[in-house]
């Protein structure tokens, strides 16, 4: 390329970019339909922080401290998301998949919690919709611990614990005799000597450690290589990939306009090649793609906890998926001779590459054939090297494959957009 | 400062253009005066480069063929469409040509405003191109290939779709560049235009031309005598004569007459006569 001709290709980029930025519907196919994508698959798929947590009514029937002390120890739970409500309005919430579950506690919860080894045992009433039957056992794990929890407090809080003996003791004296009645009473004298053994000097609760039925030490392991941190670390990629192909087909749209116009044969009788005018186009198409991947990862980062595991490669993958669809952007370009014919054909050559490429449907929602097919779109692999470079942590070797791709699909392109469009020179 | 010499292009088995040749020099305006479909735009888009001729020969100055960057810097082409960009201002559409002909700094600012003036949109520079009205458009259109000072215009069917007053005023600024010594070549169907307008016609139908000159020398060459019409007692009288003038003298001579008139032939005369069809048809 002639270098003289260097200020003529930059004025075209700079013109097309200014068209661009003065074009609301490329502006809105480019930034504002990406985004939307973004956001509505994220939160689709439990994106915004709410991940984990299950709605649950709790209805309190008892009003007893008993009572009260498990409902406040649920809402301590992590996971659960507690309201309170009466018992019809909790069913009424569970059957309408407004609540996830219903916890009702009855009366005589808490005067039962005082008879821990002797007559009826506390009782719970659980209402869960049988198709979440995963959050259902759950509940019953988190409301067995929580009874525990209970327990545990009167073994380890001497006031509580022989208070609760003593009414124990006084109940079975006016029971019938019985072999239970007999090793029961034995079971709680020697449970008050042991509260009331004498404690050491420094107070009670030095002397006598918390019991815990059972201690689970929790560690982190993370996997090598983490999963998404977010449904956004997954939705941003695909939006990005909406943008890039808005700005991609709205410069394929400008070529065919340039030539239905007559600007292209002006252009042409300047002192310039076809080839100048395309290499114009291209430069702006790519910067505008740039600029386009550059705003939504901004926004992703500032706002939605994408971390790129590294900018070097988020850089690359930026670098060859604009080269990708610069590329497809000229051989559309070429191919269609009107507006309509560019509009149309590029979006039937793009919408079921995105489609199998995973720009709606994350790929790994599809049934393995589908993920197999999606080989052939390079929207699969621009998505898999934004993942890549963010959530997925691909070493330089990894993200090869999808580099290399993206950029022999682009100078496929370009070859054909560059040999076609010397072709429609007279 | 144009010369096309025997140039023929062919499309498939259509010919568009068959050994027609045209000499413009500087300060001389040239039309190509032909109905649609005659080969006008074809010889245009040849004489700037865009087409390669199967046969002949285009030369631009002393730079050659137009096909060299060096030659197409001597050229300005007023499209026939209009060649702008609506989202752009005037301004910004000059500018941009500009730029691509390779003006910048200060020259590109005083050529946008020279451009400007002439197409007398100076007050609406910083309007939407796409807002302006079809006679604005059409003079930013000529603007446009004006604003790197070319040697060389060509103008094909600069007035199609104005109204009269535009029209006049694009007329004028045709003139204005003859008078600045510019070579153009205007193309048209309106035969006012080309009387009006042009030192020469080339009256061009199928690709060849079929006769040029200036329109005095095309009307005596091909347009028939002057016809004297005159009425006596209701009835009307028409003779064919080279002196108008001297018949009228010897009919009076013979008495009175109630009304006389002459009809002198034109371009569309001319054209009749060369192709025996009218330059419109119906």
């Amino acid at each position: 390329m002639n270098p003289s001709r260097i200020p003529a290709i930059l004025a075209i980029a700079a013109k097309d970019l200014r068209l661009l930025s003065r074009s609301r519907s490329t502006l809105f196919f480019a930034l504002g339909w990406p985004v939307l994508m973004a956001l509505f698959f994220g939160y689709v798929f439990g994106g915004g922080g709410e991940k984990g947590r299950i709605p649950v009514a709790v209805v309190d029937e008892d009003g007893t401290p008993e009572s009260a002390r498990l409902l406040a120890r649920l809402s301590g739970t992590a996971g659960l998301e507690i309201s309170p409500a009466t018992r019809e309005e909790a069913t009424a919430l569970v059957r309408k998949g407004k609540r996830s579950a219903a916890v009702i506690v009855p009366a005589g919860y808490g005067e039962a919690a005082d008879r821990v080894f002797h007559g009826e045992p506390r009782r719970l009433v659980l209402e869960v919709d049988p198709a979440r039957a995963a959050e259902g056992a759950m509940l019953e794990g988190i409301l067995t611990g929580a009874a525990m929890q209970g327990m545990q407090e009167l073994v380890t809080d001497p006031e509580r614990g022989r208070a609760m003996i003593g009414r124990s003791l006084a109940d079975l004296e006016s029971a019938p005799p019985s072999e239970g009645r007999d090793s029961t009473q034995r079971l709680l004298g020697e449970l008050r000597a042991w509260l009331d053994r004498p404690a050491p000097s420094g107070g009670e609760d030095a002397a006598r450690p918390a019991w815990k039925p059972l201690e689970i030490e929790r560690r982190e392991v993370r996997r090598e290589k983490a999963g998404p941190r977010s449904a956004f670390d997954f939705t941003f990629p695909q939006g990005i990939l909406w943008g890039v192909i808005g700005s991609a087909l709205g410069f394929s749209l400008s070529l065919v306009t340039e030539r239905t116009r007559g600007t292209l044969l002006r252009l042409e009788t300047a002192p310039l090649s076809r080839l100048d005018v395309l290499a114009g186009k291209a430069l702006a198409c790519f910067a505008a793609i740039l600029a386009v991947e550059a705003l939504l990862l901004s926004l992703g980062v500032a706002a939605f906890g994408i971390r790129p595991a590294s900018w070097i490669l988020l850089a690359a993958a930026a670098v060859a998926l604009a080269a990708c669809f610069v590329g497809i952007m000229m051989a559309v370009a070429v191919i269609a001779r009107t507006e309509q014919a560019a509009g149309g054909l590029g979006w039937a050559i793009l919408m079921p590459l995105a489609m199998i490429g995973g720009g709606m449907i994350p790929l790994f929602v599809m049934p393995s054939w589908m993920q197999a097919a999606s080989h052939v779109s390079p929207v699969k692999w621009g998505i898999l090297a934004l993942e890549g470079a963010t959530w997925r942590g691909f070493t330089a070797a990894e993200m090869a494959p999808a580099l290399g791709v993206l950029l022999g699909v682009g100078l496929l392109g370009m070859a054909f957009g560059i040999r076609r469009f010397r072709g429609l020179e007279g | 400062m144009l010369v096309l010499r025997d140039l023929s292009k062919r499309f498939g088995d259509r010919v568009a253009v068959d050994g027609l040749s045209l000499d413009v020099g500087p300060g001389e305006v040239v039309g190509l005066l032909g109905p649609n479909g005659a080969g006008k735009t074809t010889t245009i888009h040849m004489a700037v480069g865009l087409l390669a001729p199967d046969r002949g020969e285009v030369r631009i100055g002393d730079r050659g063929s137009p096909r060299r960057p060096e030659a197409r810097r001597l050229l300005g082409v007023a499209p026939q469409a209009l060649a702008l960009y609506d989202a752009l201002t005037p301004a910004e559409n000059l500018a941009f040509f500009g730029r691509v002909q390779g003006l910048s700094g200060p020259a590109l600012s005083r050529r946008v405003d020279w451009a400007l003036d002439f197409a007398a949109l100076s007050d609406r520079r910083r309007d939407r191109t796409g807002d302006l009205s079809g006679g604005m458009k059409r003079r930013l259109n000529l603007a446009a290939a004006l604003v790197h000072d070319p040697e060389v215009v060509l103008l094909d069917e600069p007035t199609v779709g104005v109204d009269p007053q535009s029209r006049n005023a694009i007329l004028e600024r045709v003139a204005a560049l003859r008078a600045a010594g510019r070579a153009v070549v205007y193309t048209t169907h309106y035969m006012d235009e080309a009387a009006r307008v042009c030192d020469r016609v080339a009256i061009v139908d199928h690709g060849t031309v079929l006769a040029s000159g200036t329109v005095a020398e095309l009307v005596a060459a091909h347009g028939g005598e002057p016809t004297l019409v005159v009425v006596r007692e209701g009835v009307e009288r028409r003779l064919a004569t080279p002196d108008p003038a001297a018949a009228l003298a010897r009919i009076l001579a013979d008495g009175r007459v109630d009304d006389f008139r002459v009809e002198r032939a034109d371009l569309e005369a001319v054209f009749l006569s060369l192709t025996g069809r009218r330059l419109r048809d119906p």
